[in-house]
């Protein structure tokens, strides 16, 4: 893995309001990015402060437990319970949390798969959870997400050719034959996905092959903010690294945003620039990636370090030691 | 004994068993998921056989190739009646009859040729050249058993299978509404399949065959219109259909809801969603492709259920009224000739083999077909 100084993104330089409650440790992310890869960067984060691109403000997802002959309901499941967070433009938010925590939930009710119980999500200041069925298709252009599964995520009755060019079709971006498959091919190209690809179904493809093709559907209307659910949990540890280089590459070229969910320690560390630790449907930690991965404030982000594999036998038996 | 008999054999498995030897090979032909099981082949091909010699014959049986004759199913022959197939033995009476039928045959011809023939004592000969040859026999109007299975086939088969696109048109769209939407509507939707699935549909069918009868009635009586034989036949199959397509919906329907309930949780529905793809084109482009296989299915196994349905109400004289044969008022009407003193075994027999073996056809090439969709097996996928 590339040494995570090499690759600073967009700095969160703290200049709004909800900036400043967040990062409490600015002066190590400024020493971090000089020390490192600004020519990475992408245009985004060279500017100051970039703005952010989704905000979200108490959201709340709960689910009602119903039981007993009338189905009445007896509690409920608070999945997401009042979470607050920001993504900027051109950064990547890494969600990290054990199963359960409502992270997957909380991805979902952001792109509104899920209606949300209560609170607010913005995108570039439109309310996402009031937009209208118009406004809302035409916001939903610069939003995807990429999923866990790669297999149930694409339609096993489609070609490649109709999974990638549904996006396109759909808000009416490109209608002529021959010009939407010239566009799915580059766009397949584009994901490392052989040309020829197009008119064979999913299951022809391995894994990270169907990835690949679900990262080129979300890529298809050119969106600005993707919402990357574990897209590597489901693939081994080879074609991970690949998935996850290419995520990073199409990022710096692209100029979007990440939310990252995943549970593993190790991709977040590869991939994000800051990141929040959910449990139990609450955030209860967010800072800059060096911040929460080198001091750790609270006890379950100690904990979930802390349960994170070591290689190097004299780095484990070091945290052995320490932790006896 | 058979304890001895098991002890026996068992030793010799236990030799056979760790040598590697296979197990029973399945019954498999091919990879083609319609040809999987051996007999779903045999179902298929017994099936194709008497669907298309029944359906192909029709235009003929019902007469509409030579509207100014007689319809075949119904040609009468008097002199023939009762005349069991030409190739089992006869009883002294059946041959009388045999010798009878030939001579009115010559006689008419004689008396076609030009009138004022003198008249004309044939020759042994003769008669038995001119004797009719009934493959299945004849019944009690001297028709021919044969053409009447022929007709009644075709009869049985196409409102079968008719029935069976109502029930898939309705069941499809009522379970994926239901399952799809979810919620207070799936509750109440499925309440009322339920509801529907309690009440006798033969009572449904009488009720409704009764009504639609009442209702041509008056209407004829209002205007003083007479409805031909042709509209009539019409009015009471389609009744017929209308009531059988009506009640096999119901399970079709819960098939589709469950399916619709666990598709549209799979990340594709998701994705469909998040790219913001319209209802209408997520139901037609993602869900219906993906239920084709139940449709398939449960389509054919709706087929020869509404056959038995449409031959059962037959049977009871409230399904198809002769002299518009169907498998199920001939088996009726051959069930009546069956008597100690002379039994017309023909007449029974054959219609009620006929129903047999093309249910157990039906129901094979179903049960192949529910099979080769089962995605749990790989290679029926793989083909897909």
């Amino acid at each position: 893995m590339t040494d995570p100084k090499d690759r600073e993104k967009s700095p969160p330089e703290a200049h709004t309001p909800q900036e400043e409650r967040s990062i409490a440790h600015r002066p190590e992310e400024k020493a971090s990015r000089e020390s490192g890869g600004a020519a990475l960067a992408p245009p985004a984060a060279e500017e100051k402060s970039s703005p952010p691109i989704l905000e979200v403000n108490g959201l709340k997802v709960h689910f009602p437990v119903r039981s007993g002959v009338l189905q009445r309901v007896t509690g409920w499941v608070k999945a997401v319970d009042g979470v607050d967070f920001h993504v900027r433009e051109g950064e990547t938010l890494g969600l990290v949390g054990e199963s359960g925590c409502g992270k997957t939930t909380l991805g979902r009710a952001v792109l509104r798969l899920i209606p949300p119980t209560a609170g607010e999500v913005r995108y570039r200041g439109n309310n996402l959870l009031t937009a209208g069925g118009a406004e809302m298709k035409r916001l939903r252009q610069e939003m995807q997400i990429i999923f866990q599964d790669p297999a149930g995520s694409l339609n096993p009755r489609m070609r490649i050719a109709s999974i990638v060019s549904e996006p396109l079709r759909v808000h009416g971006v490109c209608n002529d034959k021959d010009e939407l498959r010239e566009r799915v091919q580059t766009l397949l190209e584009r994901c490392g996905m052989p040309r020829n690809c197009v008119d064979r179904y999913p299951h022809e493809f391995s894994g990270g092959q169907r990835q690949r093709i679900g990262i080129a559907r979300a890529l298809a209307l050119s969106p600005k903010f993707i919402v990357c659910d574990e897209p590597t949990s489901a693939l081994d540890v080879s074609v991970q690294s690949q998935i996850l280089n290419l995520l990073r590459d199409l990022q710096g070229e692209f100029g979007m945003s990440y939310l990252f969910i995943s549970h593993d320690m190790a991709v977040i560390q590869h991939m994000c620039d800051r990141i929040a630790v959910m449990l139990g449907g609450k955030i209860v930690e967010e800072g800059p990636r060096e911040r929460i991965l080198q001091e750790p404030q609270k006890d379950y982000t100690k904990a979930l370090l802390s349960a994170v594999p070591v290689a190097d036998p004299r780095e484990r038996r070091k945290r052995a030691a320490s932790a006896a | 004994m058979l304890a001895g008999v098991m002890a026996e054999r068992a030793p010799t498995k236990r030799a056979i068993d760790p040598a590697g030897a296979p197990g029973p090979v399945p019954a498999r032909l091919s990879d083609n998921p319609l040809t999987r099981s051996a007999a779903g082949v045999v179902g298929m091909v017994v099936l194709g056989l008497i669907s298309l010699a029944c359906i192909f014959s029709l235009p003929w049986t019902l007469g509409w190739t030579s509207p100014s004759e007689t319809p075949p199913y119904r040609a009468q022959e008097l002199e023939a009646q009762y005349l069991p197939p030409f190739w089992s033995s006869h009883d002294a009476d059946a041959r009388e009859r045999l010798l009878e039928a030939a001579a009115a045959r010559i006689a008419r011809e004689t008396e076609d040729a030009g009138p004022g023939g003198a008249p004309f004592e044939p020759s042994e000969e003769e008669l038995h050249s001119a004797a009719p040859r009934y493959i299945l026999g004849s019944d009690n109007l001297g028709r021919d058993l044969f053409v009447r299975c022929l007709a009644g086939g075709g009869v049985s088969i196409g409102m079968g299978v008719a029935a069976a696109i109502i029930s898939v048109f309705i069941g499809t769209i009522y379970g994926a509404i239901a399952g799809y939407f979810g919620g207070r509507l799936d509750a109440v939707m499925m309440r009322i399949v339920d509801i529907l699935y309690g009440l006798p549909y033969i009572l449904l069918v009488v009720l409704l065959a009764v009504a639609v009868d009442a209702l041509m009635l008056e209407w004829m009586a209002r205007t003083g219109r007479e409805l031909s034989e042709g509209q009539r036949i019409f009015v009471n199959v389609l009744t017929l259909l209308v009531a059988i397509g009506g009640v096999s919906w119901l399970t079709m329907a819960r098939v589709i809801r469950g399916q619709v309930l666990s598709l549209k949780e799979q990340p594709f529905m998701e994705a469909a969603r998040a790219i913001g793809v319209p209802l209408h084109a997520q139901f037609f482009r993602h869900l219906l492709p993906n239920l084709l296989g139940p449709i398939i299915v449960y389509a054919t196994l709706t087929i020869p259920q509404a056959i038995l349905q449409e031959s059962f109400l037959s049977f009871l004289g409230i399904g198809v009224r002769p002299p518009l044969p169907s498998w199920g008022n001939l088996v009726a009407g051959g069930l009546a000739e069956l008597n100690t003193v002379k039994p017309r075994w023909w007449l029974l027999l054959f219609p009620s083999l006929l129903l047999g073996v093309t249910l157990l056809a039906l129901n094979f090439v179903g049960e192949g077909l529910r099979e080769a969709f089962d995605p749990k097996r790989g290679a029926a996928r793989r083909s897909t």
